[in-house]
């Protein structure tokens, strides 16, 4: 089952789900809209390997915004630390960014359970496309679990802002 | 309701989940990571007709890997055999090679109720990447339903083992 609105602001407030900063205004029906940080990141090489660590190159999004090529990837992050020990996140894109043909996650919507930071957002565009620090960029829904928990420890655990993948390490 | 890890373990002991070969190290907080089988495709270049048979290359995919490049379509296959007749298989890719611009499925993750099988994996990547036979590449969660399960899927796919492409109907045992 999926929380509504109204049940992501109750159990922000019991403190079973994390969304900091939290604005009730970005609550919707059944999601929260999170915001897009001011760093962004891609990788120095052009052609990439699972088996090696990539270098990259960070950016920060000036005043008058960021322009997004197709062709490119890029790696961002929201604004917000979010996570639940209760309940399992999904990132999505807004439809209004969708519909510039911007991809703010590629493949891996399901958050794991006991993950708490900045989500990493994967971005994607179809046609060039300009992004701008603080602007709403996707939304984040909960969903209730079936079964006993168990907290994730993986790789990424507590980082935050933009976290380029570390895949490299199941090779090592 | 999406199974946590530990229900995912405890349905594929009770046989109401198929995962095999089953090891606990794949298993996340809330799915299953599985692996990518060693045989994959291109689609072949040209303009696509859904009414017409689609035509796909076989990739030498050995220890060296293969680098998947942008503007191109890949099929791969699940190692593991992966099914279920009561809960709704959802197979995407890990954030660790969605960091790294590697779609996995395209619009459609959502499984059918039905037999296991190994699943067939649609591939686009954003920057040349190369990948590797019996990696970690994606991770399957698992859905309950609400209401009766009266038919289990029996389409064209069902034993489609190969990423063969069409209904051609190839398995392999």
């Amino acid at each position: 089952m999926i929380l509504t609105g109204s049940e992501i602001q109750q159990q922000v407030a019991k403190g079973a789900i994390t969304i900091r900063p939290f604005d009730p205004a970005c609550l919707t029906t059944n999601s929260y809209d999170f915001h897009l940080s001011d760093q962004i990141i891609t990788y120095k090489n052009n052609v990439l390997d699972v088996k090696q660590e990539q270098e990259v190159i960070v950016h920060t999004i000036p005043d008058e915004g960021f322009i997004l090529e197709p062709g490119i990837l890029y790696l961002g992050s929201t604004q917000e630390v979010i996570g639940s020990d209760f309940f399992v996140p999904t990132v999505h894109g807004k439809s209004s960014t969708g519909r510039l043909g911007l991809f703010v996650h590629i493949t891996a919507e399901i958050i794991d359970i006991g993950s708490l930071n900045q989500f990493t957002l994967m971005f994607n565009a179809t046609q060039p496309v300009r992004v701008y620090k603080g602007m709403k960029i996707g939304q984040v829904t909960f969903w209730k679990p079936s079964g006993e928990i168990t907290i994730y420890n993986g790789k990424y655990k507590g980082l935050n802002g933009p976290q380029k993948s570390q895949i490299f390490k199941d090779f090592s | 309701m999406i199974l946590t890890g530990n229900a995912i373990i405890k349905a594929v002991q009770a046989n109401e989940i198929s995962f095999d070969p089953f090891v606990t190290d794949q298993v996340n907080p809330n799915s299953m990571n599985y692996r990518i089988g060693d045989e994959l495709y291109v689609l072949n270049e040209g303009l696509l007709d859904p009414k017409q048979e689609k035509t796909f290359t076989q990739l030498v995919f050995g220890k060296n890997g293969y680098v998947l490049e942008p503007g191109k379509l890949y099929l791969g296959h699940t190692k593991e055999k992966i099914g279920s007749q009561m809960y709704v298989p959802k197979l995407i890719g890990r954030s660790s090679v969605g960091r790294l611009g590697l779609f996995l499925q395209v619009t459609a993750d959502l499984g059918q109720l039905g037999a296991a099988h190994q699943w067939t994996l649609e591939l686009r990547v954003v920057q040349p990447l190369r990948i590797y036979p019996g990696m970690k590449i994606g991770q399957v969660s698992f859905w309950t339903v609400m209401g009766d399960i009266e038919k289990t899927y029996i389409g064209g796919y069902t034993a489609h083992n190969l990423p063969a492409g069409h209904v051609a109907g190839r398995t392999i045992t």
